[in-house]
């Protein structure tokens, strides 16, 4: 009797739900009503030999059922404990304000760590040049053929435009500075044309000039090598091949290659040309130097994978938000 | 310009590379070069020629003359004076004379005539060639000159000789500026008006082609056409840019001639073209080429330094090397010591100073050969730019206030007082004179999506300088814009940015900031699109740093003169210790009049408490029940702390007290403890 009195309690502990229910039980069997504590109770009226063999038992299954209990017990209010202190840590966090950069910004400031490490200072231009700066001064005369390749916009009454590269900066530092030199000038240009997904009327530029007694091609490619490595990775391949600025002689252009083995177009430079360091006072055969003019906008969209070059323009935020 | 494979292949005795190395060669060496399709059994190729190559490459000779250098071809022009027969009976110039009235214009002309020709159909290698090249067949005398044209790079011109208007039996030809008025019909059938700006060919009454841009109808060549004169002629570049661009035409000629290209390749080009027109049509050439050519051109010689060669490109390259590329590419060599004095054949316009020849050094030789190496100069530290420094700092305080950073265009649609003379649209005549305008657009579009935008940007706007007239003030700016949840209130964003700006300038370290808003009527620094009645100057000390207001479409902005503000920015800063002594926090609410200025409130309280006030912080203002309606509660914590010692009760409540009565007295305020 005493056993199936066990099993009926184990059974039923097992099926309770909560720590109510739990104690309720407790009552029923250990209480001071309860189906074992009467049983002890009883004992009492029994012959010795009777008592000694059903007292043992019966105490024997007190004590497991106790421990039963409170390991039940433990169960519940270690749960209950749970309950009252847990978190769902998969629920969103709460964003502080956010704000972020433009992928430009972030693009400038890549090439500008860049070349100052190798030494060359960050300078400032205008936007709005004169003819002179813009062309003149870089062996452009008026009316060549070449200036075709620079559309410009004109400012109406006024004998000023919007530079259409940043190289003007290149002899009005040289006007300003002795050589030797190395210096970056980033900033906006502007070109008259129409636009689409990979041309538009304003874009940045980073102009780049070093001057010195002996500054060859072979220092142009191990400048731009150092900085292209550092701009997309160090497996990064580039070549050079011919290319045609007035300014420059001779002149060249920078590919590098693509995940998908095409050649991309991302520079132009060249050895700065005699009647550029001339008109800016230097004389050429003491000095020579490169120069080149790379495009931000170019180098961000392929860096981040920017299919359109007017989203840089757009700031819309959905886009913003990117960076 | 596209290239037939085949047809440079029929240059050279050895077979070419495949299309796709042939195009990878000139890319590394001359030109980028695609292959650009197939055709039949050819392959086209596009062949970006650069412009200073267009003197001697727009042209079969001229990219076979760069392979053959490339890959060690043999490569030689064919001699067509050889080859041609001429008729000996007659002579050319007893039937044509040519008279050039603007010499500077027309530096050479060179005619043939052609007698018994037939005109039909041209052979069908001539046809296939020419369609490759994108040209159309019309018939043998005009395809020729247009396939001559294309191999030796010469424009060519044939008139039908006895369509020619002349009093005797000599034709005379003539070169000479139009006349105002005149008209020509070309032989597509389009009028053209002619003036003094445009130069034609003309016979004894009327211009019968536009020089070197395109044949007028007149002289035409057609099917009863028996006697041709053949133009090879050179002209101004300037001047045909300038006729084609006034005449609004481009052709085949004009592009060339405006390119400039070598007088000397006439006489080659007239050969070849008569010696074809033989050989297909069977015509009689007559004796003689009328030649007037009355300067002749010489090779120019330039001398070049073996050393300047190696350091301009950082290479070493021996002197025999040197030679060897400049005699491939048909330059003359003599040595003189370490030098080279080195001729340059004519058609080379492009090459006229040292610099020149290293290029072609330099290609030839190999870009790619070329090892790079980073300079070993002297270490110079870049010099420090405090406007780039400043930039980004302010960019990262307010990405960290929130702001997301914008780049917008520099032109804008509303009238500015600067103009653009050539806008590419109606939205972008003018150029900005803020940033706010355009910043503005940015919320409207953003509003589609998001709930709360805030934006800024750092860039140069415009203004007519007051004292020169020919000159446009560029100046940095700063504008920042922010709009948040709709249902809000309005007050509250215009104080949310006034602490964006407050936040901006104490960490740039300036001080002495104060908001103004006693602004005269007619007064300019802010934008007329501005709310007269939410608007403050942003001022430090005396002066005007910008400006902050809501803007007519309800969204508050701030705009900030950026030198001004890299001026006054510090990164200096000394560290005070944090007093070791107790703080005494007293609260106190002041019932004023509704238009009273706080900041008249708080210099009222640091006035009469002196040095022991640490901090004076406004932490409520009520309107409302209890209170009149005229007039307003606001609450202050009034922090009293001393850097020497712990304040006592006594000494608090007397300063307190002070405070109080001066704020009675002199406010004139009603305080409520």
């Amino acid at each position: 009797m005493l056993n199936e009195i066990k099993q009926k309690a184990i059974e039923e502990i097992n099926q309770v739900k909560n720590l109510k229910e739990l104690d309720n039980l407790y009552r029923e069997y250990l209480g001071k009503k309860g189906e074992v504590t009467s049983i002890l109770r009883s004992l009492k009226d029994l012959s010795e030999k009777e008592r000694k063999e059903k007292g043992g038992l019966a105490n024997k299954i007190k004590q497991e059922l106790e421990n039963l209990f409170k390991e039940n017990k433990l169960k519940f209010t270690s749960n209950s404990s749970q309950e009252k202190d847990w978190i769902d840590v998969t629920a969103p966090g709460i964003l502080p304000v956010q704000g972020y950069s433009h992928p430009i910004t972030l693009v400038q400031n890549q090439i500008e760590e860049s070349f100052q490490s190798m030494g060359f200072s960050v300078i400032d231009g205008s936007e709005i040049e004169t003819e002179h700066y813009n062309f003149d001064a870089l062996n452009i005369p008026k009316n060549h053929p070449a200036r075709d390749l620079w559309d410009t916009f004109w400012l109406k009454n006024l004998d000023l435009l919007l530079r259409t590269h940043t190289s003007p900066m290149q002899a009005r530092y040289m006007e300003n500075n002795n050589p030797p030199l190395r210096i970056i000038v980033p900033g906006r240009c502007f070109r008259h044309e129409a636009t689409d997904a990979s041309h538009d009327v304003q874009f940045y530029q980073t102009e780049g000039l070093m001057v010195g007694k002996d500054v060859s091609m072979a220092n142009f490619k191990g400048i731009m090598e150092t900085f292209l490595k550092d701009f997309f990775g160090s497996e990064l391949k580039m070549r050079l091949r011919p290319g045609y600025f007035p300014f420059t002689e001779p002149s060249f252009e920078v590919d590098i290659k693509g995940k998908n083995g095409d050649w991309l177009e991302v520079m132009g430079a060249g050895m700065v040309h005699p009647n550029v360091l001339k008109l800016a006072g230097y004389l050429p055969n003491k000095w020579q130097g490169f120069a080149f003019g790379v495009g931000i906008d170019r180098l961000a969209m392929l860096k981040y994978k920017i299919d359109d070059i007017r989203l840089f323009y757009s700031n819309d935020l959905r886009f913003l938000k990117q960076f | 310009m596209k290239i037939s494979y085949n047809w440079l292949q029929s240059f050279f005795n050895k077979k070419l590379p495949a299309v796709e190395k042939l195009a990878e060669l000139l890319t590394m060496h001359s030109f980028e070069t695609e292959v650009i399709g197939k055709d039949n059994s050819d392959h086209i190729l596009d062949i970006d020629v650069l412009p200073n190559r267009a003197h001697d490459c727009l042209s079969y000779n001229g990219i076979a003359r760069e392979i053959s250098v490339l890959l060690g071809y043999e490569f030689n022009l064919v001699d067509y004076s050889k080859k041609l027969k001429e008729d000996s009976d007659k002579l050319a110039n007893e039937l044509v004379e040519v008279e050039i009235k603007e010499k500077e214009l027309c530096p050479r002309y060179v005619a043939r005539v052609i007698s018994d020709v037939k005109i039909e159909s041209s052979p069908r290698w001539i046809q296939e060639r020419l369609k490759v090249c994108g040209l159309r067949p019309i018939n043998n005398v005009v395809d020729i000159a247009n396939y001559v044209m294309l191999e030796t790079g010469q424009p060519l011109h044939a008139f039908d000789l006895d369509k020619l208007l002349s009093s005797q039996s000599i034709k005379k030809i003539i070169v000479r500026r139009a006349n105002k008025g005149e008209k020509i019909v070309s032989l597509d059938d389009e009028k053209y008006d002619l003036d003094e700006n445009i130069l034609v060919i003309a016979d004894e009454k009327n211009p019968v082609c536009v020089a070197g841009i395109k044949g007028g109808k007149g002289p035409e060549i057609d099917s009863k056409t028996k006697r041709i004169v053949l133009e090879a002629a050179n002209f101004d570049s300037q001047l045909i840019r300038q006729g084609s661009k006034q005449l609004k035409l481009e052709t085949d000629a004009s592009w060339r001639f405006e390119r400039k290209i070598d007088p000397n390749l006439a006489e080659e080009a007239i050969d070849m073209i008569a010696y074809l027109i033989q050989d297909i049509t069977k015509g009689k050439v007559l004796k003689g080429i009328i030649d007037v050519f009355p300067k002749k051109i010489n090779s120019k010689k330039i001398n070049l330094d073996i050393e300047k060669v190696n350091s301009l490109l950082g290479i070493k390259i021996t002197k025999k090397e040197i030679i060897n590329i400049l005699k491939k590419l048909g330059f003359g060599i003599k040595e003189a010591g370490d030098k080279l004095n080195v001729s340059i054949p004519t058609r080379r316009i492009d090459v006229s100073i040292q610099e020149d020849l290293i290029e072609e050094i330099g290609r030839i030789y190999g870009f790619e050969k070329i090892k790079g190496e980073v300079p070993s100069a002297s270490l110079i530290p870049p010099v420090r730019n405090e406007n780039l420094i400043y930039r980004n700092k302010i960019r990262h305080i307010l990405i960290n206030l929130g702001f997301s950073e914008a780049y917008n265009y520099s032109f804008v649609s509303k009238e500015e007082p600067v103009k653009v003379a050539n806008p590419v649209s109606q939205d972008q005549k003018y150029m900005r004179s803020n940033l706010i305008v355009n910043l503005l657009k940015n919320v409207q579009e953003n509003k589609k999506y998001f709930k709360e935008v805030r934006l800024f940007e750092i860039g140069k706007v415009f203004y007519s300088a007051k004292n020169n007239k020919n000159k446009v003030e560029e100046v940095s700016r700063l504008g920042g814009v922010l709009s948040l949840n709709e249902e809000g209130d309005q007050t509250q964003e215009f104080y949310q940015l006034k602490g964006v700006v407050d936040s901006l300038l104490n960490k740039l370290q300036i001080s002495d900031i104060w908001y103004d808003d006693v602004i005269e009527e007619n007064d300019l620094s802010i934008p007329s699109f501005c709310n007269k009645n939410k608007r403050a100057q942003i001022k430090i000390g005396n002066d005007y740093l910008g400006w902050i207001a809501e803007t007519d479409s309800g969204v508050f902005a701030f705009e900030i003169s950026f030198d001004k503000l890299i001026e006054l920015a510090t990164e200096e800063r000394i560290y005070s210790s944090p007093s070791k002594y107790p703080s005494v926090v007293r609260d106190i609410a002041i019932l004023t009049n509704k238009k009273t200025k706080v900041v008249e409130i708080m210099n009222l309280i640091n006035s009469a408490g002196g040095v022991l006030i640490r901090d004076v912080d406004l932490f409520d203002i009520y309107e409302g029940q209890n209170i009149p309606d005229s007039k307003k509660s606001l609450a202050f914590h009034i922090i009293y702390q001393s850097d020497d010692h712990t304040l006592v009760d006594k000494e608090v409540n007397d300063i307190h007290q002070k405070v109080i009565e001066t704020l009675k007295e002199e406010g004139g305020w009603e305080i409520r403890e």
